[in-house]
């Protein structure tokens, strides 16, 4: 009976043990890459590139929003926090509090999209307009009040997709289209990834969204923005880098302290040419002008 | 005589259509898991293959394998299970062989139906605020599967103190009555007897470790890692993780993978399942009552 305790145990005992077989001996420099969703598909695609340029490096990619990268910063728990807004003050307080000092390095450009169905005729929307959709108490609820007809759409009624909460990217279009204080009107959809707002808004006639660039699939539309009277602004790598469209924001990466070491060696290959052209390939705009194959 | 009287006959009818209903009930149950299992298969199937299986992810993890999450997983329950399993089967034998029924021991048994409805989530965050920052882990496999060993430690206690109290008491009185104390009984006559559903309870943790996400996602899963775990101190990739990421975060993904992804994780839970019922099959076999 003793026997059967024994054959269980060593079932354990084996499968550690295979499981244990699957690496190698190597000395490897991890480097902790935490935080914004926006940044995640970026932060992996440079992560799975440095593999050419360093084998010695591994970096270790997290996604959750710029507040978790933020967080594990000031808990010191990675080496660079992403985040697609600036820390607060109160974040920076508390990282010193802890003995991390953050440098914040602007490693690229987001311009967030208003995502249409292909069917909607509209062209153009102004930020006053964003602002009546999605605003707490505005009063365009239907697509005729800005005078569209959008083909399919039962009723006309603006199905308004937004984000969770607590997204950097929400923050950021409240921030622009609403203003500090204003809140999103209740009722919209709450997409949990900027993927699934696209997904969303191709699927649904009357569906208006939110999302980055990046994020564009050949079944959804664009909408070119007005800002406070301007011409329309179309959203591109370019009208992102050099500021004119009004929904664009730097994307960072936050190091505790200068960064040295492998870290910084990370650092300039992401602000070199080769990886520049990786985040305009994921649709982001580079930080500076860059000539990619 | 004989002839059915209309009471009869109602309540034949009536027994007729209970019959109906709760069968149709019992089919319905069934059917999401069949379609779910065809839906995996039919769209799945055609990703699977060696290099999928045991290739790194590349191409923004649209293309190539996933070995690095498979091997994850993998890691997260063995450690989650060498952690709880000892655990929970100590508190068992304790709860069920030795305390006493008073309202201490009524007590604990409350606090454990507790843990066991803890939603995931916070389960997560105490893994962060515990293992993570305060035991200085970091987000590592350790801190992973120290955090899935908590969350299912009840699932452990309650299978196991369930599985010891089958055992007929006349088993445990003959053994003292040969002058065996309480450990000699527990350990040569009450376990062995038990291990079965002791076993079952491995079972479902099995199943229920490997698929949670949340719990890994804040204490020792990464978007992306391609290195194979080498400690326990590591980070990992983790195919529950994995399957989120690839349906919900990455744009221009193909629309198979995801399916390939869940096909394997449901795969693994099989195959570990499957070791675990045939250990119990074997032993049942020797059982004696």
């Amino acid at each position: 009976m003793r026997k059967q305790l024994q054959i269980s145990i060593l079932m354990f005992a084996a499968g550690l043990v295979l499981t244990a077989c699957g690496g190698g001996d190597q000395q490897r420099t991890i480097i902790q890459n935490k935080g914004s969703d926006t940044l995640v598909n970026v932060a992996q695609a440079w992560a799975e590139a440095y593999q050419r340029v360093d084998a010695d490096v591994v970096v270790a990619v997290t996604g959750g929003g710029s507040g978790t990268g933020i967080a594990a910063l000031i808990n010191g728990t990675v080496d660079i926090a992403n985040a697609s807004r600036e820390m607060k003050a109160k974040e920076i307080d508390q990282a010193r509090a802890a003995g991390h000092d953050p440098v914040e390095h602007v490693v690229g450009y987001d311009a967030l999209a208003v995502f249409l169905h292909a069917d909607n005729p509209a062209v153009s929307l102004s930020i006053e307009q964003l602002a009546g959709i999605y605003g707490d108490g505005g009063e365009i609820t239907r697509w005729t009040d800005i005078g569209l007809e959008v083909p399919g759409c039962k009723n006309q009624e603006i199905i308004v997709v937004s984000r969770q909460n607590n997204s950097g990217t929400y923050a950021y279009f409240r921030e622009i289209v609403l203003g500090k204080t204003r809140d999103f009107r209740l009722g919209t959809r709450d997409m949990h990834g900027s993927k699934d707002v696209a997904d969303l808004v191709e699927k649904t006639p009357c569906a208006i969204g939110y999302s980055g660039l990046a994020y564009t699939t050949d079944h959804t539309k664009l909408a070119c923005i007005v800002n406070q009277g301007s011409a329309c602004i179309e959203p591109s790598v370019a009208t992102a880098s050099d500021g004119s469209y009004p929904i664009a924001r730097p994307l960072l990466m936050y190091t505790s302290g200068v960064p040295t070491g492998k870290v910084k060696q990370y650092l300039d290959w992401i602000m070199s040419d080769a990886g520049q052209c990786i985040i305009q390939d994921k649709g982001y705009a580079p930080v500076r002008g860059v000539t990619c194959s | 005589m004989f002839a059915s009287s209309e009471l009869n006959q109602r309540n034949r009818n009536r027994e007729r259509v209970f019959r109906v209903l709760f069968g149709t009930m019992t089919a319905l149950l069934v059917l999401p898991v069949i379609i779910i299992l065809v839906t995996l298969v039919v769209k799945g199937g055609p990703v699977i293959s060696v290099e999928f299986l045991f290739g790194n992810p590349t191409n923004g993890m649209t293309a190539g394998g996933i070995f690095p999450a498979l091997l994850g997983t993998v890691w997260l329950v063995l450690v989650a299970l060498l952690a709880s399993v000892p655990l929970g089967v100590a508190a068992a034998i304790y709860l069920s062989e030795y305390a006493a029924d008073n309202w201490f021991t009524r007590a604990i048994n409350l606090a454990i139906i507790n843990l066991a409805g803890v939603p995931s989530i916070v389960h997560a965050l105490f893994g962060l605020g515990a293992f993570v920052v305060f035991f200085g882990l970091g987000t590592s496999i350790l801190a992973a599967s120290l955090t899935l060993a908590i969350m299912t430690l009840p699932v452990v206690i309650v299978a196991t103190r369930e599985a010891l109290q089958a055992v007929p008491q006349s088993f445990r009185e003959a053994c003292w009555n040969m002058g065996a104390t309480r450990w000699q009984t527990i350990h040569r006559v009450v376990l062995p007897n038990a291990i079965t559903g002791v076993l079952t309870g491995v079972i479902l943790e099995v199943s229920r470790t490997a698929g949670e996400t949340a719990p890994i996602m804040f204490t020792g899963a990464a978007f992306f890692l391609p290195f194979l775990p080498q400690s326990v101190f590591d980070q990992t990739m983790a195919l529950s993780l994995h399957l989120f990421v690839v349906s919900t975060q990455v744009p221009g993904m193909p629309e198979q993978l995801p399916f390939g992804v869940a096909l394997v994780l449901i795969g693994i839970v099989l195959i570990m399942n499957s070791l675990s019922i045939a250990l119990r099959m074997y032993l049942r076999g020797k059982k004696k009552w």
